[in-house]
């Protein structure tokens, strides 16, 4: 071969030695643990969208100064997540939904956090149960919980006033009145809906109606599935059936992506539909682009007339392989507590009060940053439909209850939700949707379950 | 200096070609030694255990190849990457080849042309899935309103599990820009003197590209065929984005559902390497027979000057 | 075969002159136009949801699904709050050094490995082809964490040569495309060379080069833009904010601006086309020298 050539792969041999020399020392960690938090902690999972969350690190930053923190902005993406545990590079803490958490948990790729607990002094009191229930798996807590997104009902009174109803006449707990309402509601013209009655936001929210009912999609100890006890295949023919007046589910679906759903024409303004359940951070989003949209808020309620909640959220848990667990149990502590909600709360006050806008409050999981958020901090705002959407939310909380912890989320979330849609495309019953989705979800929790042991 | 007898000469000169040969392939050689085959024979190895990333793999034999056949959804979404792929090549490859055609004949208009067309594939594919999202809305989208214009009543493109793969087909054809950049590529490689030739001969321009043009793209053809079946088979994001990324909740669980998407989701939702290898090589071993057929087949349409 | 008379036309107008659309008559424009308007009728079904990506990318978040083309008022803000956000410099600065590299080491590794396979003829030699297609069709999912292990053992793992350094060792797909271009030539080109004493490397160098230099810069073009736009490497191998590229850091606003399913549409549109607008620049600056420089396919008459 001429020289040439030999010249050319000298000179990739060449680059190549040069890549292992210098390219080892980002990756290393340098700092050593001395008396008290300090070193590097890196953070996955976090960004950092909003006061909310700048205010809490910047105050964690003024309390330990010694550590480094290292926030690699972006949601949780599991590839992410899992390629950094394979080679070892496990973040030193990580923030995910409460939902993913058990599944790592029960794979033994978070620390349980007695020590952390009992070291810090976390007081788990200070949590509100339903969110410290999703991250303890036999017995075992695996997370700090953040956040707690309550569901509302909320309703276009504008269009309950063209059928001559109120707010008052909405009666959640009496599914018939809701089939009733919805017929009332809809509107089609030239055969099409142009108006849909009471959208009961399926697949996502067949828990509620579920608990509406009576029963919860798995058993309390996260081991058995219960996707086709009578009462969910009961409640999911009802809020099926709900997208018949609009002509059938495609229509329906067709119909409901139309929306502006983030925007000033919203389908309130735009009166396109009667009644839906919602996460609670929708009544910010309606404050912020149509402050004077026609609408109401009303709590969910089950069969029974009790408020009650699907409650969705987030928690910091520290990966086994964390190389700093003690600052990684510090941040979330200081994250969580009380202080840091009500700090951020202040902000937020003080950022709406200049913006004009309302303030509609921090949703955190910290019964006693409620009690001051909602106590204190936030004042009636002259919107009197807004100050009881907030009313609604908080009385929402205390009813508020999460899909139990177990190893199986997204399998078991895929088997029910497929099964819905199975019922909606008009594949199969109820029934049938049901005991297909039961048969997977167990066949995919005993398998999980088998990495406890 | 001896002289080498005729015999010796030319096998000397055999190992030589031989030699030089295996110089040109050698960073191949390298790259494959140490990024490809221990991969590949890991992920193969990883077929028969289980696998969750988090703990060491387990050994389990056959299960995982038994899952396969055991499972609804494979069938289902083999199915629907076939179909979507049965859809997609041809279409893909006539359209390319007529904007191609078309481009070769307008001189230096076509500058400004080929990067319209090229445009779609640069966005990246987040963007892409969401905008197709609302252009395929049977009620408000642009696909349905300009069908409306002449008076075709628009299917439902997101929610008729009928349409939902047209549909990504009839996205998938906004990027057809790769494909046509190669074919013009090709069409100007043809040798004037060819055509100018056939002209000679009386031949119309119908006439010329059968004999003329194709012949001398059929490698160009050959190749794209089998590079877009391959690539067909393993569509992920923009269907991902459009259907099962958090704002939708899946819709299309069904209709929707490709293999690599299935493939990916028990990956790293479902915490299953083992198994997720084990349909990668399934995927792999379909991907070769169709190839190889391809391969044999080639030897009697393509031609290649120099081979 | 008989002679060509050239008349000092370029090939693209001899051609229009033998399929008689070039000229001035009547009978030439027609076809041509007929063309042309074909043309912007096909781009403008191209350019549409474009269009609306860069309109939607100018408008205050309650606009952006508004039916309107033309935004108002017009949120140049978006950008400037998706420029602040981040060090989009950075970004841009890593994902055109990336880029660069990633196309340049492919391309000429690519092409140095697809004449060994296409000009010699060994005995294996379709065979081993044969398994170097045989790479491109695993799922690349399941090769992902066994890769990722291997540049974590070399250290490299939140730099950015996992990103392109696997190119210099080729790519299947360019491989078979350039050998296909390859396949093309004319033996009697290398023959005479050889004959004149030439050694392979500059057979390579100096035949099949410059002759199939148009196949060339589409590679460069091709493997630009899908290194330009691609989103699981810089996932799984970057940690640090300021190595990211463009559709990681865009991946980082979107999660950024769209936590709690708040989503501020109108600053992920701006990034999108942030993130699109060079590639689209360089695209259009490159592909004058695409089409330029006619084949000659050398035949000698």
């Amino acid at each position: 071969m001429s020289k040439r050539s030999w010249y050319y792969f000298a000179v990739m041999l060449a680059m190549a030695a040069v890549m292992v020399f210098a390219a080892g020392a980002p990756a290393l960690q340098l700092a050593e643990a001395q008396d008290g938090i300090s070193g590097e902690l890196s953070v996955m999972g976090f960004s950092l969208p909003d006061e909310v969350a700048t205010v809490r690190v910047d105050r964690f930053r003024e309390l330990y100064p010694d550590v480094e923190l290292n926030i690699t902005e972006g949601g949780l993406d599991q590839q992410q997540f899992l390629t950094a545990v394979a080679s070892g590079n496990a973040p030193d803490i990580v923030y995910m939904s409460r939902e993913l958490l058990s599944t790592y948990a029960v794979r033994g790729a978070l620390m349980p956090l007695e020590d952390c607990i009992e070291s810090q002094g976390i007081d788990m009191s200070q949590y509100r149960q339903a969110a410290v229930d999703q991250v303890t798996i036999d017995g075992q807590i695996y997370g700090i919980p953040e956040f707690f997104n309550v569901i509302l009902v909320i309703a276009n009174t504008a269009a309950l006033e063209e059928a001559g109803l109120t707010v008052d006449d909405i009666d959640i707990s009496d599914w018939e009145s809701i089939a009733e309402l919805n017929e009332a509601l809809t509107r089609i013209e030239d055969g099409q809906v142009t108006r849909i009655g009471f959208d009961p936001k399926l697949p996502e929210f067949l828990p509620l109606w579920a608990a509406a009912n009576g029963v919860q999609l798995i058993s309390e100890d996260g081991r058995t599935p219960n996707l086709n006890d009578p009462k969910v295949v009961e409640a999911l023919e009802f809020a099926a059936a709900l997208h018949e007046a609009a002509g059938g589910r495609q229509d329906f679906m067709a119909f409901r992506d139309t929306w502006d759903f983030f925007g000033s024409n919203n389908q309130f303004v735009q009166d396109q539909l009667g009644v839906f359940p919602m996460e609670q951070w929708y009544v910010n989003v309606l404050s912020d682009v149509s402050p004077d949209a026609p609408v109401d808020f009303l709590p969910f309620t089950d069969r029974e007339g009790n408020p009650i909640s699907y409650v969705t959220g987030n928690a910091w848990a520290i990966p086994v392989g964390s190389s700093n667990p003690e600052a990684a149990c510090a941040f979330a502590k200081t994250m969580t507590e009380a202080d840091a909600w009500i700090a951020a709360a202040e902000e937020r006050a003080r950022l709406r009060a200049e913006a004009g806008t309302t303030n509609t409050g921090i949703y955190s999981a910290n019964v006693l940053a409620d009690e001051v958020i909602f106590g204190e901090i936030i004042q009636p705002s002259g919107n009197e439909k807004l100050d009881k959407a907030i009313e609604v939310a908080v009385a929402a909380m205390d009813g508020g209850f999460g899909i139990p912890a177990n190893p199986a989320g997204s399998e078991f979330r895929q088997a029910w939700q497929d099964a819905v849609n199975r019922v909606l495309n008009g594949e199969q019953t109820a029934q049938e949707a049901l005991d297909q989705a039961q048969a997977e979800a167990q066949a995919a929790f005993d398998e999980a379950w088998m990495f406890q042991e | 200096m001896t002289r080498l007898s005729r015999r010796e000469r030319r096998v000397t000169l055999q190992q030589r070609e031989r030699l030089a040969a295996l110089a040109f392939i050698s960073p191949w050689i390298i790259g494959f030694l140490v990024f490809t085959a221990g991969p590949m024979v890991a992920s193969l190895v990883l077929s028969f255990t289980n696998y969750d990333v988090i703990n060491p793999p387990k050994w389990v034999g056959l299960a995982n190849y038994q899952r396969l056949i055991d499972d609804p959804r494979i069938e289902l979404s083999l199915y629907n990457s076939f179909f979507y792929a049965a859809l997609h090549v041809p279409l893909m490859m006539i359209v390319a080849m007529a904007l191609a055609l078309i481009l070769n004949q307008v001189g230096r208009a076509a500058g400004f042309f080929r990067t319209v067309f090229y445009l779609p594939s640069v966005t990246p594919a987040v963007a892409v899935g969401t905008l197709w999202l609302w252009l395929l809305n049977p009620r408000v989208g642009l696909i349905n309103r300009a069908l409306a214009l002449i008076g075709i009543d628009g299917p439902g493109w997101t929610t008729d599990p009928a349409w939902i793969k047209p549909g990504i087909v009839l996205m998938s054809l906004w990027s057809v820009g790769n494909t046509v950049i190669l074919y013009l590529a090709a069409l100007k490689n043809v040798p004037i003197e060819l055509h100018e030739a056939a002209k000679i001969d009386g031949a119309n321009p119908l006439q010329r590209f059968r004999h003329v043009t194709v012949p001398m793209i059929s490698g160009t053809i050959f190749f794209t065929l089998i590079v877009n079946i391959i690539s067909s088979l393993q569509v992920f994001t923009e269907v991902y984005t459009m259907f099962f990324g958090n704002m939708r909740s899946g819709t299309a669980s069904s209709a929707g559902l490709f293999y690599n998407i299935y493939l990916f989701r028990q990956a790293f939702e479902f915490f299953r390497m083992g198994y997720a290898s084990a349909m990668a090589w399934l995927l792999f071993i379909i991907i070769m027979i169709l190839t190889f057929i391809q391969l044999r087949v080639s030897k009697r349409w393509v031609y290649y000057e120099g081979a | 075969m008989a002679v060509i008379e050239h008349s000092g036309r370029s090939p693209q107008e001899r051609l229009a002159d033998m399929i008689g659309a070039s000229g001035s008559g009547i009978r030439q424009i027609i076809p041509r136009l007929l063309f042309i308007v074909l043309l912007i009728g096909c781009s403008l079904m191209f350019l549409a949801p474009f269009a609306w990506l860069v309109s939607a990318s100018l408008k205050v978040r309650s606009e952006v699904f508004g039916p309107e083309w033309i935004p108002d008022p017009i949120a140049w803000e978006n950008y400037v709050k998706v420029w602040e956000a981040a060090p989009v410099l950075s970004w841009l600065r890593n994902s055109l050094l990336v880029g660069v590299l990633a196309a340049l080491s492919v391309t000429i590794s690519s092409a140095l490995i697809a004449f060994g396979f296409s000009y010699f003829r060994f005995k294996g030699r379709d065979a081993l082809f044969n398994l170097v297609l045989a790479t491109m069709m695993l799922p690349g999912v399941v090769t992902m964490i066994p890769v990722f292990l291997i540049w974590d053992q070399l250290g490299l793992v939140n730099t950015l040569w996992p990103l392109w350094a696997g190119n210099l060792f080729g790519s299947a797909f360019y491989i078979f495309m350039i050998r296909q271009f390859y396949l093309g030539l004319p033996r009697e080109l290398f023959e005479a060379a050889r004959v004149d004493g030439a050694s392979y490397f500059g057979l390579w160098r100096h035949v099949a080069l410059p002759l199939t230099r148009n196949a060339l810069i589409v590679v460069f073009v091709f493997e630009f833009k899908a290194s330009w736009t691609d989103l699981v490497k810089p996932l799984i191998y970057l940690y640090n904010s300021d190595l990211f590229t463009l559709p990681r850091g865009l991946k980082a606003l979107l999660d950024q601006f769209g936590q709690g399913g708040e989503l501020q549409w109108e600053i992920i549109l701006a990034a999108s086309v942030i993130v699109t607008l060079p590639m689209i620049v360089i695209f259009f600056l490159g592909q004058r020298y695409f089409m330029e420089g006619i084949a000659t396919s050398g035949l000698k008459g």
